[in-house]
């Protein structure tokens, strides 16, 4: 193993166990995930009735709802506030004398903290898959691209909570820029509502994000909304979106280290 | 060539300028305006390998500043810095592996990890091998104690305990510059010693120094040279002997006489020393110009014609030098 990659699995491992020191979190998640989640299939239930709406009936609901739980975990789940502090606090001075690239040191640490939501969407899940029996995949591929759109949520959600998080550079406050991140996110995700249900600007306005990758895309693959070319098609602007944003966020940290001013020792 | 060469170094920072009160922060919502402050003004500084340089000033002078352009943190305003023929903000990760950074207020152990767990992070970070890590860790252990603390999480030290480890993290890859800001700050006497001691032996090895300290017995152990800024500029650089030499005109001598001392009576007799009353009634002090009276001169005038039951002897220490650099007193 490399020297970098050492350092970048330390990191993920410190992460993980600052999160994994709090036990309770996990419980308080799911309780959390998991009333939502009944609330949105109690909605949806009596909404659908033995109809459909945007294309999706009961069934596919129940599905699309616990794909949803399952991925807002992990979008949300991640350690933003320990990139803020460091920013906010001044310890990105300490940060910054040392041989690492702050922004793979972030991700380390955020897809470590990430990894500690998987036993709480996992558990949250599989309860749900009992109670409610969501129909299965429409193919075992669709199931094995779903699981690997699933996959790139880890540096997806580290992107755009990065980028966000960056702006602290300037406002030197981060919990609005929290808010409105988690806004724009549950919105154009369709993780508060499907985008199907959406009027088609709206629609139009979220493709060109990447947001849909966190529930839609997911949820439109297990489903059987795209075949298999469309879903390797998503899988494709879900990889774009994490190459660009890598990018963007580097751009974005070279211009925001000058904005640098830590006062006093 | 110098290790470490900044030229006309500057940093200036852009702060709001609002009224007070509420009145003052509406006014500012709507028609922002702002302040420039130098923090650094127009430094040169030149470090030679080997050197030990304190780097000293009284607080918002620019020292953390200075220290925060020299290792790439900040970027200069204006200037140019090189440590070993690098820019240190633009070519920062580079940089980064030949410098050690200590700052005293800020820690960078991992705080829920133990010690060694920091260390083990700050080895795979910097590629250090496995014998050398082996062979720092003893020595930081002899040297620093560092082994009664190494299995404890960083948020459990004491302070002393935290610097100590801090110093570790900071000297783990052997870097050749080292900067050190404030490394005594809120310790007690004995673990300021051996930090102290610590240093002598690391500027005694040969690394580079550079030390802010608001604890002048820190400067006078560890350094041979000493740069004093005040107000973003350089008041005062060059060795401390010097400083001392140029600046200490005077010493004295203390006196403690078999009965009450009458400073004004002395002053009569002795016109060429200058006296003042001691804190006890038998205690007087004489003190004199070094230039015009050797201290044997002096000793044996007034031990001749005083027969006092004891006598010390005492010049200004570093610190009112300094004292009296930063009111403006003295002059380069």
């Amino acid at each position: 193993m490399t020297h970098t990659l050492a350092v970048d699995r330390a990191l993920a491992v410190i992460s993980l166990k600052r999160r994994l020191a709090y036990k309770a979190n996990w419980v308080f998640a799911i309780i959390l995930g998991g009333g939502a989640m009944l609330s949105g299939l109690a909605l949806w239930r009596n909404l659908l009735g033995d109809g459909t709406l945007g294309g999706y009936d009961w069934d596919s609901m129940r599905a699309y709802m616990i794909i949803g739980f399952f991925t807002a975990t992990l979008a949300f789940g991640g350690a933003d506030w320990a990139i803020a502090d460091r920013i906010l606090d001044g310890l990105i001075a300490v940060d910054l004398t040392k041989p690492m690239d702050f922004q793979r040191a972030r991700a380390a640490e955020f897809v470590g903290s990430m990894v500690s939501t998987v036993p709480t969407a996992v558990v949250g899940s599989a309860i749900a898959w009992l109670v409610f029996s969501p129909p299965a995949p429409v193919s075992p591929l669709a199931g094995a691209l779903t699981a690997v759109s699933i996959l790139f949520i880890f540096p997806l959600a580290f992107e755009i909570t990065y980028l966000s998080v960056l702006v602290c550079f300037w406002t030197r406050r981060y919990l609005g820029i929290m808010w409105a991140r988690e806004a724009v996110l549950s919105f154009f995700s369709g993780i508060m509502v499907p985008l199907a249900l959406m009027p088609a600007p709206l629609q139009i306005a979220a493709w060109c994000l990447p947001f849909p990758h966190f529930t839609t895309t997911p949820s439109n693959i297990y489903l059987g909304r795209v075949d298999t070319p469309g879903a390797l098609g998503l899988i494709a602007a879900e990889a774009a979106w994490v190459v660009v944003m890598w990018f963007a966020g580097r751009l974005v940290f070279n211009h925001a280290v000058k904005k640098v001013t830590v006062h006093g020792g | 060539m110098p290790i470490l060469e900044a030229r006309s170094l500057s940093k200036r920072f852009r702060r709001p300028d609002k009224g007070s009160g509420f009145k003052g922060a509406l006014k500012h919502l709507v028609q922002r305006k702002y302040k420039n402050f130098t923090a650094v003004d127009a430094i040169d500084l030149s470090i030679e390998p080997g050197e030990s340089v304190a780097y000293v000033g009284p607080n918002g002078a620019g020292k953390s500043t200075t220290v925060k352009l020299l290792t790439g943190i900040l970027q200069p305003t204006e200037g140019t810095v090189r440590v070993m023929g690098r820019d240190p903000h633009t070519e920062r990760i580079a940089n980064a592996h030949d410098i050690g950074v200590l700052f005293g207020q800020r820690t960078q152990l991992w705080w829920d990890l133990p010690v060694e767990e920091s260390l083990k992070l700050l080895k795979h970070m910097y590629g250090v091998s496995e014998a050398d890590y082996k062979a720092r860790i003893e020595r930081f252990d002899e040297l620093l104690g560092l082994g009664e603390f190494m299995p404890a999480l960083a948020r459990t030290l004491s302070l002393g305990q935290r610097m100590r480890a801090d110093l570790a993290c900071a000297l783990i890859h052997d870097p050749k510059m080292v900067y050190l800001d404030e490394p005594t700050i809120g310790l007690d006497i004995s673990v300021k010693d051996r930090l102290r001691a610590f240093l002598r032996q690391l500027v005694d090895d040969g690394t580079t120094l550079l030390l802010t300290s608001h604890d002048l017995a820190d400067i006078e152990e560890v350094c041979e040279r000493i740069v004093v800024i005040d107000e973003g500029r350089i008041a005062y650089d060059g060795p401390i002997e010097q400083l001392k030499a140029h600046y200490i005109t005077t010493k004295a001598v203390n006196l403690i006489l078999d009965g009450p001392a009458d400073a004004e009576a002395l002053a009569e007799k002795f016109p060429h020393y200058e006296w003042s009353a001691g804190e006890a009634s038998s205690e007087v002090t004489a003190t004199y110009e070094s230039s015009r009276f050797t201290t044997a001169e002096v000793l044996g005038d007034l031990t001749a014609q005083l027969a006092p039951r004891d006598l010390s002897l005492s010049e200004p220490s570093i610190e009112d030098v300094i004292r009296r650099l930063y009111a403006g007193e003295l002059t380069k």
